[in-house]
């Protein structure tokens, strides 16, 4: 299986440098004003409607590694490994339901990151910090596994595999993420999400051309269902039982609806599908896009039934055992061994774009989740913007340099437990971002217990546990009281029992509780994006509030969210600055706060209020606070988080 | 020009909406009502033909619930293109 495949590897490389031409092109795509921003770098924008958002969050979502991982599994033991589809079946109705307020809160207060949501929300830096933290751990491995992806397709093309020197064996790889490294790094959210174009595209082709054709050259479904389950109910030598099932068994029910709703619950407080969220140009965006993501679900129930096809095909069963049995590459070797050359190319062109997508958007999401909850909260609260940028680019670069020795150097069952550990400890988050999202009621000391236990408990449990031919981390679920369950839902009921019963022991001592940055407001929030104002006329982007806003925003003016005394007439008499009324925004909040100041604030020439406002508001940035802290306390750890 | 996606929807279109998202989790979360061979689809045994089924199902009622909560007209999403229309400092900074 390792002789070198031309025609296929001509057509691989020559879409890797097609596609590093669209990234660096990338760029360019919708340029900035401001490229040297955490939200243009890190979020693209935030400017990214429908149809780029599709691609973009399907292209991150659905990873290289699931296309590789879950028809490897399928291919192994069968309907356990559909635990996927069902998984992301259920996953766009629990988006549909809390990502827009999500995306809410942060394009109000301009989070680009889950850390700094729950950080603002909890009042906790400590928090903040647990959930940033616990996001680029469990993103690490993840990107690693990308790479994982990405050598099976080498392998089975005849590059690397065999020769023993780690340089000549591991250059490709090297390579291809040093380019991927490059244009991540000048490009940002940007180059992934064109990149995506590129990659679901192949995708589909693959996907819709193997479906149709694979099956008739196999005999048909009958055939491939046939000969799966006879493999299946033969008894595997090393556990004295059968390899798994065509349907699953009620004793492994339980299992499967667990893993597939943990997995569900999961997926979006990973950072990197929050980050995809977070660019969305509006709230309806994600809603409409929940409803269109599942075109991808599909596809990955296609995939996962080439698992069933590989197994029909005696070369691939041959492959896979010459491979030390290694399922992962049944994908590429069925393409190898069923389609012509050309086309084989394609597909494993398929996957490695498919791999470089997620892994660019991932380590964008743990560099802004770095820059902002741990870089600019601990060492430099008041860095500026450019500098944020600069951070974030550099901790872009060491994690893709962290994911890639984790991928080479320790061994490749490390990065996959690894991962598994990850998906058990980022659902530990959930109760501080998503719980978060409803309600304070949890106390934030009570929830970083929770967090602890949460974690402790499915580390310990994950270790304890053994398969697969490995004495630790060997299966995703444990058996709690009669049931197999996935570790993750287990930790979470932990963590959220620590958490309430602890949030009621600290109330009753009077535990001081952090302060809520966030207005209810801010969570139904879908701002118009706003134009950027021209910078020779306005030093600092300072929306200058307007009383006589271009008519479209009239409606919105006139009625803030609770009720207030009618702006100061100095503001409404103000003519629209140089018919540039459209590019002021009363947003609710800072029409609040030149309420505020109004009596601070001396009206001006036209020209100058912009300038007036935005020193007024620096100036006399503490008082937004008071209307809402009354019976709140204020946390010390509040922080002058604006220069 | 902010907006806000209005928390005055009734009662009844939230409870319906309420409704169809559970029955999409629940279909797929319920494993014993579909972990069965018969009845078979062409060569498909239940469990996965009512899986693959259930995705397209899935995003229907996702987006009917889209269009109940839906709070701006259709005809805005097509106005004048704004290509500069971005956010540069998040908002409120």
């Amino acid at each position: 299986m390792n002789h070198l495949d031309g025609v296929a590897l001509v057509i691989v490389v020559a879409s890797f440098l097609i596609v590093t031409g669209i990234g660096f092109a990338a760029a360019r795509w919708r340029p900035a004003e401001d490229p040297m921003h955490l939200n243009e770098w890190g979020l693209g924008g935030r400017g990214f409607g429908t149809f780029v958002s599709w691609f973009l969050l399907g292209g991150d979502i659905y990873t290289a590694y699931t296309f590789i991982a879950v028809p490897a599994l399928v291919y192994a033991v069968g309907a356990a490994g559909f635990y996927a589809l069902s998984y992301t079946i259920m996953v766009w109705p629990i988006v549909f339901v809390f990502a827009p307020r999500l995306w809410s809160v942060a394009r109000a207060r301009g989070y680009v990151s889950p850390g700094e949501f729950v950080r603002g929300r909890h009042g906790s830096q400590g928090l903040g910090l647990a959930v940033a933290a616990t996001g680029i751990l469990a993103t690490m491995p993840y990107i690693a596994l990308q790479l994982v992806g990405i050598e099976s397709v080498l392998t089975v093309l005849g590059i690397g595999g065999n020769s023993s020197n780690i340089v000549v064996r591991d250059l490709p790889l090297i390579l291809a993420f040093a380019v991927v490294s490059a244009y991540t790094y000048l490009a940002g959210l940007r180059a992934p999400a064109l990149i995506a174009f590129v990659k679901d595209t192949l995708i589909y082709v693959t996907v819709i051309v193997a479906i149709l054709y694979i099956p008739s050259r196999l005999g048909g479904w009958g055939h491939i269902f046939g000969v799966s389950a006879a493999h299946l109910s033969t008894v595997n030598p090393a556990t004295g039982k059968p390899y798994g099932n065509l349907v699953v068994l009620p004793a492994g029910q339980w299992a499967y609806a667990t893993l597939a709703l943990g997995s569900a619950l999961a997926l979006f407080v990973y950072p990197h599908a929050a980050t995809g969220v977070f660019a969305a140009k509006r709230r309806d965006v994600i809603r409409r896009n929940s409803a269109m993501l599942p075109a991808y679900t599909l596809v990955l129930g296609l995939i996962a039934l080439f698992g069933y096809m590989a197994r029909a095909v005696p070369a691939v069963n041959a492959g896979v055992k010459a491979g030390h049995g290694n399922a992962q590459l049944s994908v590429p070797l069925l393409f190898s061994t069923m389609f012509p050359s050309w086309f084989a190319g394609i597909a494993d062109a398929a996957i490695i774009i498919g791999a470089l997508v997620p892994a660019a958007v991932m380590s964008i999401a743990a560099a802004n989740l770095f820059t902002r909850t741990i870089y600019k909260e601990l060492f430099r609260p008041y860095a500026s913007p450019a500098e944020e940028t600069k951070v974030a680019r550099l901790a872009s670069l060491l994690m893709k340099v962290g994911a890639l020795g984790f991928a080479l150097e320790l061994n490749k069952t490390f990065s996959i437990n690894l991962q598994l550990l990850g998906g058990i400890w980022i659902l530990q988050t959930f109760p501080s971002v998503v719980i978060g999202l409803y309600t304070r009621w949890f106390h934030r000391a009570a929830l970083i217990f929770g967090w602890l236990a949460g974690m402790a408990y499915g580390t310990i449990e994950a270790y304890r546990t053994s398969g697969g031919g490995q004495a630790h981390f060997g299966a995703s679920a444990s058996v709690v009281f009669g049931h197999t369950t996935y570790i993750a839902i287990t930790a979470l009921v932990i963590n959220l029992a620590v958490s309430a019963v602890l949030t009621v022991v600290f109330r009753w001592f009077g535990l001081q509780d952090g302060y809520d940055e966030t207005r209810p407001a801010d969570y139904v929030a879908d701002p118009e994006p706003a134009r950027a104002p021209s910078p020779a006329r306005a030093p600092s982007p300072a929306r200058a509030p307007s009383a006589a806003p271009a008519p479209s925003a009239a409606p919105a003016a006139a009625q803030p969210p609770w009720p207030a005394a009618p702006p100061p007439p100095a503001w409404k008499a103000e003519p629209a600055a140089d018919g540039r009324a459209s590019q002021v925004s009363a947003d609710w909040w800072s029409l609040d706060q030149a309420m505020a100041e109004a009596p601070a604030a001396a009206p001006g020439p036209p020209a100058a209020v912009t300038e007036a406002t935005a020193a007024a508001k620096d100036a006399t940035i503490e008082f937004d606070i008071p209307d809402a802290l009354a019976g709140r306390p204020q946390s010390r750890e509040r922080l002058p988080r604006r220069k | 020009m902010v907006r806000h996606a209005s928390p005055t929807k009734s009662p009844v279109i939230k409870a319906v909406v309420a409704f169809m998202l559970a029955v999409a989790i629940l279909g797929a979360l319920w494993v014993p009502i579909y972990a069965h061979v018969e009845p078979k689809l062409g060569a498909f045994p239940f469990f996965y033909w009512y899986q693959l089924i259930l995705v397209p199902v899935t995003a229907i009622l996702c987006w009917i619930s889209y269009l109940l909560l839906r709070t701006r007209p259709a005809r805005q999403h097509r106005r004048a293109p704004q290509p500069a229309a971005r956010d540069r400092e998040g908002v409120w900074r």
